[in-house]
């Protein structure tokens, strides 16, 4: 019998003596991480860690996105033991952007957290903190960052949050990302889903709302699109499918239930999603594009 | 009036305009986590702006330091948005403002925040900026036709402020150039749902199956054409498996068209042809072995349903 391409993932298919292939009971494929040089990748992101080159000094408005990488690459990496879990999360919860009062939670503003500390400034001698940044990326990652160290969430100011949070959703069900205006599309309302399943709460956004918005991003190919009309891109589809099922309108393991119908085209969804592995076993991000490893997450 | 050089190089601690102003350093905290090692012209840039945007001075040396800022990080939300509280403020020309974000476009087509400060200015200039924008996008997709935020905007336009006229002849152009641009195809298939001048999907339907069907005759392993076709009958599943015109595509042996034929099941609207359906995943199996679970699990499918 021919021996098995290493990077050979795909679901074992048993074959019986004829050679006909049955479905069988999915065997276990060896461990991912033993085609990782795992320990060299373990050094990167501890020095991350502790120190990014000037190089990443373009990507300053995202700290709180670089450090949700790497606490989170640690974590996938089972190394999170490298890290000081109370120094990240007191680092991570000195972004949130708090209001004075709870009346200020109707101001418009969203106090979620900060992603940098561009304009974070401290409250002056009045305790007035000016220019809030919160935005919606941050304030998902940030979330994240406190999960993944194991902070108790229930212990954050999670309605100044929930209740500004609302601010942010447009008349279409989509989401700004900051209260003073910028794009809106698919990625933030995955953040918002994402927020309101980690907080375990659902009042900190229309669910209705972003469940139609995401469904007039599906494609006449079966992708979604960052924006209804737009092509269906592999980021987009990620962003659509799991907000779904973070807000409950799916559930795990769709294909092996026998509805009749879903709230989004399930075959036309896969049959793009399989399209997407290219031929040199990377997937694309759109069809005829070039595969690139994010693909492969997404 | 802003100046159109950048102001290379020179410390901001060493011009006399800047003397008045205490630079405001970050605060990190104690024990900051993936702390970066700035330049210095980036630190003492980012110190100069905080201590402007937290006193909210909108003056024109304020709008230079955002110039400023924005070059070193084009990405930075913040920055952009206190820029446009300063164009508003000086009710500077927007114009120009179009040409400073060309400039910065060049070296950063694919940054949101450049994006949407464009939109920010054409919904500020109106229907008199369409031809121009129009045509300006039109140049970015002449260097990367897939460029997505162009896409993105282009959609935005022409739904914002019109110009669909002649859309429909530039997606054609743009598939004569590359029969494979699948965002060529998409933007052809906004254009036909949704321009005001064509009447719609249903009155469209017969020649845009025409205009795929060439494509597929040309290109049978082009999988975008295929998905366009399928997606004209989005709702009417049953006209499209009863054209015959279609059907004698199908008929060619290629990779793409068993593809289509399977394609055509996934909907449970019609009985299904056990035998061919069956016959054609086990070609597919072996032929796309790439996928080779994928069909195996598609003929059992087959196998449950019928």
């Amino acid at each position: 019998m021919a021996t098995r391409d290493p990077l050979d993932f795909d679901v074992g298919v048993e074959v019986d003596e004829e050679g006909t292939p049955s479905p069988s009971s999915i065997s276990p494929p060896s461990s991912p991480l033993s085609y990782l040089d795992r320990d060299r990748h373990v050094a990167f992101f501890e020095m991350l860690y502790d120190l990014m080159p000037y190089h990443y000094q373009s990507q300053e408005i995202n700290r709180l996105t670089l450090a949700f990488f790497t606490i989170s690459g640690l974590h996938l990496l089972q190394a999170l033991d490298r890290v000081d879990k109370d120094r990240v999360a007191n680092w991570v919860l000195s972004f949130q952007a708090l209001p004075r009062s709870r009346a200020e939670l109707k101001n418009g503003q969203f106090y979620g957290f900060h992603g940098s500390r561009t304009s974070q400034f401290h409250p002056d001698e009045n305790g007035v903190s000016v220019h809030n940044a919160g935005h919606l990326a941050s304030t998902y990652c940030a979330l994240a960052i406190l999960k993944t160290v194991g902070f108790n969430l229930l212990t954050i100011d999670k309605e100044s949050i929930l209740i500004s949070m609302r601010n942010l959703q447009q008349p279409d069900g989509s989401f700004m990302p900051v209260h003073v205006g910028a794009e809106t599309d698919l990625r933030f309302v995955y953040c918002a889903a994402a927020i309101c399943f980690m907080l375990e709460d659902w009042s900190g956004m229309d669910r209705e709302k972003a469940k139609d918005y995401i469904l007039n991003c599906q494609s006449y190919d079966g992708g979604f699109g960052l924006m209804p009309g737009l092509e269906s891109h592999g980021g987009g589809t990620y962003c659509a499918v799991a907000s779904l099922r973070l807000m409950g309108y799916i559930e795990d393991d769709l294909l092996s239930k026998n509805a009749t119908s879903f709230i989004v085209n399930v075959p036309l969804l896969l049959d793009w999603c399989m399209q997407r592995q290219a031929i040199d076993g990377g997937f694309q991000g759109r069809a005829n594009k070039y595969s690139d490893t994010c693909y492969a997450f997404w | 009036m802003e100046s159109s050089e950048e102001d290379g190089g020179v410390p901001l601690s060493r011009m006399a305009e800047w003397r008045d102003v205490t630079p405001l350093r970050q605060d990190d905290g104690p024990n900051p986590v993936v702390p970066i090692t700035y330049k210095e012209e980036f630190r003492e840039t980012m110190d100069y702006f905080r201590a402007i945007y937290k006193a909210d001075e909108r003056s024109p040396r304020a709008l230079r330091l955002t110039r400023r800022a924005i070059h070193l990080n084009p990405g930075n939300y913040t920055v952009w948005h206190f820029r446009r509280l300063v164009l508003e403020a000086l009710n500077t020309d927007l114009d120009e403002e179009l040409d400073f974000i060309q400039r910065i476009a060049n070296s950063n087509s694919k940054n949101y925040q450049l994006w949407h400060h464009r939109r920010w200015v054409i919904e500020r200039l109106g229907s008199n900026a369409r031809s121009k924008e129009l045509h300006l996008i039109k140049s970015i997709l002449s260097l990367d036709a897939k460029n997505y935020h162009a896409w993105s905007h282009r959609q935005w336009v022409l739904q914002a402020l019109g110009g669909w006229e002649d859309e429909l002849d530039y997606c054609r152009q743009l598939l004569e150039q590359d029969i494979f641009n699948n965002s060529a195809w998409n933007q052809r298939y906004f254009v036909v749902t949704r321009s005001p001048f064509l009447g719609g999907l249903p009155a469209m339907r017969a020649s845009e199956v025409r205009y795929s069907v060439e494509a597929i005759v040309v290109n049978p392993n082009n999988e975008c054409p295929w998905r366009y076709l399928r997606g004209l009958y989005k709702d009417d599943i049953e006209s499209l498996v009863n054209d015959r015109e279609i059907l004698s595509i199908c008929l060619k042996p290629s990779q793409e068209l068993r593809d289509a034929v399977v394609a055509l099941w996934t909907s449970d609207t019609r009985p299904l042809d056990a035998d061919l359906a069956t016959a054609i995943c086990d070609i597919l199996e072996h032929v796309d072995s790439l996928r080779a679970s994928y069909w195996i699990w598609r003929k059992n499918k087959l196998r449950i349903a019928a």
